[in-house]
């Protein structure tokens, strides 16, 4: 029977315990609509502030500052169509290895008159603070960079970053879907004005998330209806799932610390466990500035897909780099932004860790990596 | 995306992977879109396939067809080799998914090449015999 090790933590993870305790009571018990003013409304009320109140404090900031969203894509959305709205034309930043929901919310603004400017990264997926200053103009309305990258890990130079746009006056929107809960984060010392986060990625349930906007910050609306979330998200709040994130960031801010020690060296561990059985690997992303649970590996030559079903049946979830769709292979697009070559791209796997990863898991998927690389390139023709 | 066992299988436990000393036979298939290149050895005796081999860069369902692909030619004349149909090597995994089907394509296009390198190399031996 084969050992099961999960390794895609940044697609997603299993909901804690102690989180699906605190979620239970709001299913049938607590049940009412927050909005209500009677007892049964006041119940889930209740449950629904204090967990603006647990993400709050994680984050240090007011409570009025926290609006729950249905996932870390609306919060992206929310941010940057919030601003651009509110302006009614102007001028973009971001990087070209954004999520998906940041970049063609920010694409889909072109088309309606913005403008916008897709900042490179260097070869360990860096975006330059110095490359962002020079990327303003007069009518620059927003900024948006990541925290941390999903795929490679970087950790952004997010206080530098946000030093130019506070220089500037510009808003700075932080996509900190990977990072809450995992890397630290500081608000007023980063000069963030909106931070978009999610309760599946720190093991909270998935449909529910949130957006730090700092007071002040001048946005619109982007959903409308009701007077929910100080109107600035209309829609009746998903009361059990937000009981659930404020939970799973109050955990993260007992467990973080000491999580992110044992996944460096775990993480570690992987890296130089594939290093020396496999010959013809590179590790993608910095090498220390870094996620603590996420070490992606280009093995060259070899179609990284076809390694993701030989670990699945082997027991071993990981994600491929370059997706196979309708017979047409795209290396990743945040590669292919660092510079990487097509050889190398083609055959990228991510493994991101988490809080059930042992070293024996870490030694096992070493194990059974090592036999298989081998035996994939083994069948492989040289081109001509 | 799910799997027939018969792909797995073949996946897992590759048939006749490799290459071939002096083959009677050689040829390729690419599918470039998708950068997967499969490539096939035969051996022939009295116009019928005895030997298959393959080397194959590709996602799993590649490797797999490939390896079925070789099942399916062994034993198989070349004249009805030079018309294999991609869903003859689809059936031979166990069906496809759809954004998969370009593996039994990638497969049939080389074992389609390597027939014909065989039959025009057969038609140059007795051109030479003559």
């Amino acid at each position: 029977m084969n050992r099961k090790v999960y390794l895609d933590h940044n697609a997603s993870t299993p909901v804690h315990p102690e989180v699906v305790a605190a979620m239970l009571p709001y299913f049938s018990e607590h049940f009412g609509n927050p909005s209500s003013v009677h007892g049964f409304g006041r119940e889930a009320r209740e449950g629904l502030e204090t967990a603006r109140e647990q993400v709050a404090h994680f984050l240090r900031v007011g409570k009025e500052e926290i609006v729950f969203t249905s996932g870390g894509t609306e919060s992206d959305n929310m941010a940057i169509k919030g601003v651009a709205m509110g302006r009614r034309r102007g001028h973009l930043i971001t990087s070209k290895i954004e999520h998906h929901a940041v970049l063609r919310a920010v694409q889909n603004l072109e088309t309606l008159g913005f403008e916008a400017t897709y900042l490179d990264v260097d070869g360990d997926g860096l975006v330059d603070p110095e490359a962002v200053r020079r990327a303003i103009r007069p009518e620059t309305i927003l900024i948006s960079i990541m925290h941390a990258n999903s795929e490679i890990g970087t950790i952004q130079p997010a206080r530098e970053i946000g030093a130019v746009a506070r220089e500037h006056g510009i808003p700075f929107h932080v996509d900190a879907v990977q990072t809450l809960g995992k890397a630290p984060i500081d608000l007023d010392a980063f000069n963030i004005d909106m931070l978009s986060f999610s309760a599946h990625k720190i093991y909270g349930p998935k449909g529910v998330a949130g957006l730090y906007i700092r007071k002040g910050t001048k946005m619109v609306s982007v959903q409308h209806g009701g007077e929910h979330e100080r109107r600035r998200r209309a829609g009746t709040e998903n009361v059990p799932g937000i009981v659930g994130l404020g939970r799973a960031v109050e955990i993260r801010g007992r467990d973080m610390a000491d999580e992110a020690v044992r996944l460096t060296a775990l993480r570690d561990r992987l890296w130089e466990g594939i290093r020396g059985r496999v010959p013809d690997v590179r590790l993608n992303g910095h090498p220390t500035r870094r996620l603590p649970g996420t070490c992606n590996i280009c093995f060259r030559h070899v179609e990284s897909e076809s390694i993701v079903l030989g670990l699945d049946l082997k027991g071993v979830g990981v994600s491929a780099g370059s997706a196979c769709t309708s017979g047409n292979v795209e290396p990743s697009y945040v590669l292919v932004a660092m510079g990487v070559p097509v050889e190398w791209s083609m055959g990228a796997v991510r493994h991101s860790l988490g809080r059930s990863t042992t070293a024996e898991d870490i030694d096992y998927v070493v194990e059974s990596t090592a036999p298989l690389v081998a035996k994939l390139r083994s069948a492989m023709p040289a081109r001509a | 995306m799910q799997y027939s066992p018969a792909l797995i299988d073949h996946f897992r436990n590759p048939r006749n992977a490799g290459i071939m000393r002096n083959p009677d036979g050689v040829g390729e298939g690419e599918y470039k879109d998708c950068m997967d290149l499969v490539r096939f050895h035969l051996r022939v005796r009295d116009g019928r396939v005895v030997e298959a081999r393959f080397q194959a860069y590709g996602c799993g369902p590649t490797i797999a067809a490939a390896s079925a692909a070789t099942e399916v030619a062994t034993g198989c004349a070349l004249e009805a080799l030079v018309e294999l149909s991609a869903a003859r090597v689809e059936a031979a995994v166990g069906g496809l998914p759809e954004p998969r089907r370009h593996a039994a394509e990638v497969a049939a296009l080389g074992l389609r090449a390597a027939a014909r390198d065989a039959l025009s190399r057969a038609d140059t031996r007795s051109d030479r015999h003559a």
